[in-house]
């Protein structure tokens, strides 16, 4: 299982939001790490082809990620979402079901079987306009995950999760990455510290520095500061 | 022979070949899987039928209380102009068409397997069809309080519409945040304009004219076509660019 950026680049007028990136992910949860106006949610919109790339390619598994089969293997949680102002939180998970084209029943089964997962059990028949910024946060994470992806693209996740949210998300998200390409992005180190296999970290559109990070005497706080501030090379 | 001459031997006779193409089989693997997948997946037509329950309620309750109240000014003025209302009706499919972008819900969707566009394209068809259903089953309803052929209440009744829908598609396609309140202006302003036609015009609804009514709704069934399929295109590249 393969998802490849190959001298992935988008332009927006006269900025660079992504330049010639090229890197090759594989089962594991990668962190992307980044200041805010990076470019990290340009990558992800990218590698979910929602976005179309300036120039530069996006595949899975040789696949084009413009094609409706990558879609049936995706999991996407943008930074901001809205909700229908009717729905209720089980009514947001069946609505997603069916536009990723999941049957009724097994639908029905799927978003009681999540909403557990998150913790929403019993939130679930509550409109998710009265839901918290954790509890709508979570029940994202919950629907990104409705048709059992193989690959699971998050922008900032953790945003809005309370401490014990974080590490509850952060066990989900450890056990997901074992069979599956994870890719989440937040400007929050510690949140990728416990989990991430592999890092990538982003200035300015583009890639500062990519591969496995192991915690040695440097902290990963430490490690990014350094990077970002030009003391640690480009692998 | 024995034992290690035995080996070599066979390994001489049946040498396991190296695998060729390794990637390209790996890949066909990955293809079936996702064949499988697929059949487990609904298919448009469950689609487009399960997209009937997302649409608003209010909307096909409006819809129907408008056709009801057209019935109801033909019944009480034979011979009025009850015409300029269809306007009215496009505000739900134009509402419709904009609304995952209202809600900001368009980044999730387009993330789907039936993608933003389907979902748009499934809203905008299921209510388009209702409301065209609605106004031909008011238009056979309602002929015989007019002095008119059925083929001209029906264009009087579908012109309206399609000049509120083709102006608001347009509208909805130029604008790049929330069309909302801008749409639903379109559809009133059309109204007032074909309301007020009649008395600026006067020969509006006579029969020297229906040539021109035919080839107003032709052109404008054309046009409304061109727009919602540059809608559906433009998608490709959504309002969060």
């Amino acid at each position: 299982m393969e998802l490849k950026a190959d001298r992935l680049t988008k332009q927006y007028k006269n900025k660079i939001a992504v330049d010639r990136m090229s890197f090759s992910l594989t089962e594991g949860v990668t962190g992307l790490l980044g200041a805010n106006g990076a470019g990290k949610t340009t990558l992800m919109r990218l590698l979910s082809g929602i976005l179309l790339p300036t120039c530069g390619s996006v595949s899975w598994n040789g696949m084009d990620v413009g094609a409706e089969e990558y879609r049936d293997v995706l999991g996407y949680l943008p930074q901001h979402f809205g909700y229908y102002p009717e729905f209720s939180g089980r009514d947001f998970l069946l609505y997603m079901a069916a536009a990723k084209g999941i049957p009724k029943r097994e639908a029905v089964q799927k978003a009681e079987e999540l909403a557990e997962l998150v913790g929403l059990k019993d939130a679930a028949r509550k409109k998710v306009r009265t839901y918290s910024g954790g509890m709508k946060q979570r029940l994202g994470i919950a629907q990104a995950l409705l048709n059992d992806p193989q690959v699971l693209i998050m922008d900032e996740p953790t945003a809005g999760l309370d401490p014990q949210e974080r590490i509850r998300f952060r066990e989900l998200i450890a056990g997901l990455g074992q069979d599956r390409i994870v890719l989440l992005s937040t400007h929050i180190v510690s949140d990728l510290e416990p989990i991430a296999d592999r890092l990538m970290i982003m200035k300015e559109g583009r890639l500062l520095w990519q591969g496995r990070w192991a915690a040695g005497n440097e902290d990963l706080e430490s490690f990014y500061m350094s990077v970002i501030g030009g003391e640690q090379t480009t692998v | 022979m024995n034992n290690k001459r035995l080996i070599a031997q066979l390994k001489k006779v049946s040498s396991v070949p190296v695998p060729e193409r390794k990637e390209e089989f790996f890949r066909t693997l990955a293809q079936q899987g996702l064949l499988r997948r697929q059949s487990v997946v609904m298919n448009h037509g469950e689609f487009l039928a399960g997209q009937l329950c997302y649409i608003e309620k209010w909307i096909w309750l409006l819809s129907g209380l408008l056709l009801l109240f057209i019935v109801w000014l033909c019944s009480r003025n034979p011979g009025s102009h009850p015409f300029a209302l269809t306007p009215l009706l496009a505000a739900g499919v134009l509402l419709e068409t904009e609304r995952s972008r209202r809600f900001r819900m368009a980044e999730l969707e387009y993330a789907a397997r039936f993608s933003l566009r389907s979902i748009v394209f499934a809203r905008m068809f299921l209510v388009g069809l209702m409301d065209t259903a609605g106004l031909l089953i008011v238009v056979a309803w309602v002929r015989s309080y007019f002095p008119y052929h059925l083929l001209r209440v029906f264009l009087y009744m579908m012109v309206p519409y399609l000049t509120a829908s083709f102006l608001g598609s347009v509208y909805e396609r130029k604008m790049r945040t929330d069309a909302g309140f801008g749409s639903l202006a379109i559809c009133i302003l059309s109204s007032a304009v074909f309301a007020a036609a009649p008395f600026v015009f006067r020969q509006l609804y006579e029969e020297s004219l229906t040539a021109a009514w035919a080839a107003a709704f032709l052109l404008l069934t054309v046009s409304l076509g061109v727009s919602v399929r540059d809608h559906m295109h433009e998608m490709e590249e959504p309002v969060w660019n």
